[in-house]
């Protein structure tokens, strides 16, 4: 970030550089909004004054019942994420505060999990699952995400850079291990938090196969999964529905990004993630 | 301990899924049925209301009809689930599945559930053609429900703007090239603007279309068994060079790799004049045409061939007996003449029944609709789409060979004798 640069035509290569990656990267993001506001006569053709209209989203609303498909997966998010704060928070204080005999073993193991696909447990999950009749649930479908190993580490990381002077300050005041975990490393952690927030909601919302298998239901069927009823390949792709679908469906996390576009900058920034 | 501490988890997690949980009646046999839906319209509602039927006539069965996305997320969805011990009782899975469903062991044949005439005369009630597809070593696993073939799309509007007779499609791979080189159309710059023929080679139908191609040129490009291809074949690789050649000698094809998905699209918006695609499009095309078009059997170099396509309904082994006897019999009653017939009007399948044609409904809509009557009549001289044992590795490996022929990476024979070494290499233990 603080890189200087000395000469000014470097400065304006990499500025180049940069807005040439971006238009490469959000030109899809165009298209779909081109194509999504626009009849299907001009799905593949551009004019300037080519008639708008919001015909495709109607067709698209009208086709799937969308409206439970986003509390659905609004639930989903919600329910992983509450939980991995919990756990995750409380296993990365018990790493970082009260080491014991083997626990930097036990470390390794939970950073193990991070190099098992989670695919490979497709059938061990479901046969879990339907162990504990949790079939078609959005409980079931949650379960095998509720922690995290990326969230264990990278919280025990930040919370081992709290200063130990701030720990003990606290217990000198009277403060106990729950208190001095909400009132000193929570707070502290707090762009982590966001960082990791935003990470965990992005997947979720965007998870596919895992809640494909599991899903038998309207009740519990998920965004993603949903919108699989417009990639009718079969027939061809009708691109103004495709992309009226998508342009639903990522639009609650699009707009929430460009409101809080700031805090997840610079979250993203203080807490290393990229 | 271990086992009490089980189930005090097992309660928690239970009462935390209080919402998720229905009450299951115990009287009924529950029948779980996976189907994906390929073509668009309100197919979820067309199914719903069959099993709806079903369960009126039927009042001891409780079918739960799963919609699963497409053929590719309905099989894995299905394959986890019956891996895992707890199978849908029966599932409409892709034809060519037959060998990977036979191999994992999941399914079971149909022939173990048909025991009384009736029953007989209801398989017999099939198209040879597509029964030939769900037919191994002698045992029947599958009975057709949502069958295609592939069909060649015409324009009828670019035929006669070119000086041709607007109503004779091409039936020769000669003719093909000549009627495409005449409605070829160019800009003032040499632009191509309207190409003469378009055949999808991604991914997906590359290999189905040529299973076609090669058919016409009186190949095959496997055996019944699933064991062995002949991608070698001089046969097979002079179709693939013909089809290479309709944009590299002739240039009456887009160069490289026409998309499958796009291909309706181009004909509808006058791009290319002839295209090869499924008779699934039909509702499609028809619906959105703004110009006269016309659907024909495919051309041929030694005969006329086309290829089939779709999917069958299995029964999955691992459900327990009185489930797989209800799927059997909801089995019979959706691929019935009377909900053939209406399946092919609201979907644009071809019903693979001859009974079904003979509904009233269905004979009307061909009265109105004579181009839906194509299909069937090709249906005789259609074979079966490329299927062998570890059929996702074997169709991969023909379709990077497609690819790479019609990209001009490598030359046609190059092409299929890696695409035949790496098949011989993945179906060597099936070799008796």
């Amino acid at each position: 970030m603080s890189v200087q640069l000395r000469t000014p035509s470097l400065t304006l290569l990499v500025t180049l550089g940069a807005w040439l990656l971006a238009i490469i990267w959000v030109s899809p993001l165009l298209y779909a909004v081109w194509t999504a506001f626009h009849p299907p006569a001009y799905a593949a053709r551009f004019e300037l004054f080519a008639p708008l209209t919001l015909d495709n989203f109607a067709r698209v609303w009208n086709a799937a019942p969308f409206a439970r498909y986003f509390l659905n997966t609004f639930m989903l998010v919600t329910l992983i994420l509450v939980c991995q704060f919990v756990v995750c928070t409380m296993a990365a204080y018990a790493f970082v505060c009260f080491p014991f005999r083997g626990s930097n073993v036990l470390f390794m193991i939970v950073l193990l999990q991070l190099m098992i696909m989670p695919e490979v447990l497709l059938v061990e999950n479901y046969r879990t699952l339907s162990k504990l009749g949790l079939l078609d649930t959005i409980t079931g479908m949650a379960l095998p995400y509720l922690a995290s190993a990326f969230g264990i580490f990278l919280f025990r990381q930040t919370f081992k850079s709290v200063p130990k002077e701030l720990e003990e300050a606290a217990r000198l005041e009277g403060a106990g291990p729950i208190q001095v975990l909400l009132r000193v490393f929570v707070p502290i952690a707090k762009p982590t938090y966001v960082a990791y927030g935003l990470v965990t909601v992005s997947y979720h919302w965007n998870n596919f196969l895992w809640p494909l298998v599991v899903s038998n239901s309207v009740q519990t069927r998920p965004i993603t999964v949903g919108l699989q009823v417009f990639a009718t390949v079969e027939q061809g792709i009708d691109w103004s529905l495709v992309t009226a679908a998508t342009m639903l469906s990522v639009a609650p996390l699009l707009i929430a990004f460009l409101i809080f576009q700031r805090q997840f900058v610079q979250s993203f920034v203080r807490a290393g993630i990229r | 301990m271990q086992h009490f501490r089980m189930t005090g988890f097992r309660a928690a997690v239970a009462s935390l899924a209080l919402a998720g949980l229905t009450a299951v009646a115990e009287a009924k046999t529950q029948v779980t049925f996976y189907y994906p839906v390929q073509v668009g319209g309100p197919l979820v509602q067309v199914i719903d209301g069959y099993v709806a039927k079903f369960k009126a006539a039927n009042p001891e069965i409780d079918v739960v009809p799963v919609y699963s996305g497409n053929y590719n997320d309905t099989t894995t969805k299905a394959l986890t689930a019956a891996k895992s011990g707890k199978p849908p009782t029966t599932a409409v899975l892709l034809a060519t599945d037959i060998f990977t469903l036979i191999d994992e062991d999941v399914v079971q044949p149909l022939d173990d559930f048909a025991g009384t005439p009736e029953d007989k005369a209801w398989i017999a009630g099939f198209m040879p053609a597509y029964l030939k597809s769900a037919q191994v070593d002698g045992k029947l696993w599958a009975v057709p429900f949502q069958r295609s073939t592939a069909v060649l799309y015409w324009n009828k509007k670019a035929f006669a703007e070119a000086g041709l007779d607007p109503n004779k499609p091409p039936t020769t791979w000669d003719e093909m090239v000549a009627y495409g080189k005449a409605v070829l159309k160019k800009d003032a710059s040499g632009k191509v603007t309207r190409w003469g023929v378009g055949i999808p080679g991604n991914v997906g139908s590359a290999q189905w279309l040529f299973g076609a191609l090669a058919a016409q040129n009186g190949a095959r490009l496997m055996n019944d068994a699933g064991t062995e291809t002949y991608l070698t074949d001089p046969k097979v690789v002079e179709a693939l060079k013909f089809w290479v050649d309709l944009g590299k000698v002739h240039g009456v094809h887009p160069p490289g790799i026409q998309e499958w998905g796009t291909t309706p699209a181009d004909f509808l918006e006058g791009r290319i004049a002839m295209i090869w695609t499924t008779t699934g499009n039909l509702t499609n095309i028809a619906k959105n045409a703004t110009f006269d078009f016309g659907l024909a059997p495919y051309p041929g170099k030694v005969a006329p061939a086309s290829v089939l396509g779709g999917g069958n309904f299995y029964i999955f082994s691992g459900a327990p007996k009185e489930e797989k006897e209800a799927a059997f019999k909801l089995i019979k009653f959706l691929t019935s003449d009377e909900i053939q017939a209406d399946w092919a009007i609201q979907t644009g399948y071809v019903a693979p029944r001859d009974g079904a044609w003979n509904q009233p409904n269905l004979k009307e809509y061909v009265a109105k609709l004579p181009a839906a009557e194509v299909a069937r009549k090709q249906i005789a001289a259609s074979v079966p789409e490329f299927s062998t044992h570890e059929n996702a590795r074997t169709t991969k490996a023909l379709n990077d060979g497609l690819a790479a022929a019609l990209t001009g990476a490598k030359t046609p024979e190059k092409a299929m004798a890696d695409a035949q070494a790496e098949i011989e290499r993945i179906l060597k233990p099936y070799k008796k």
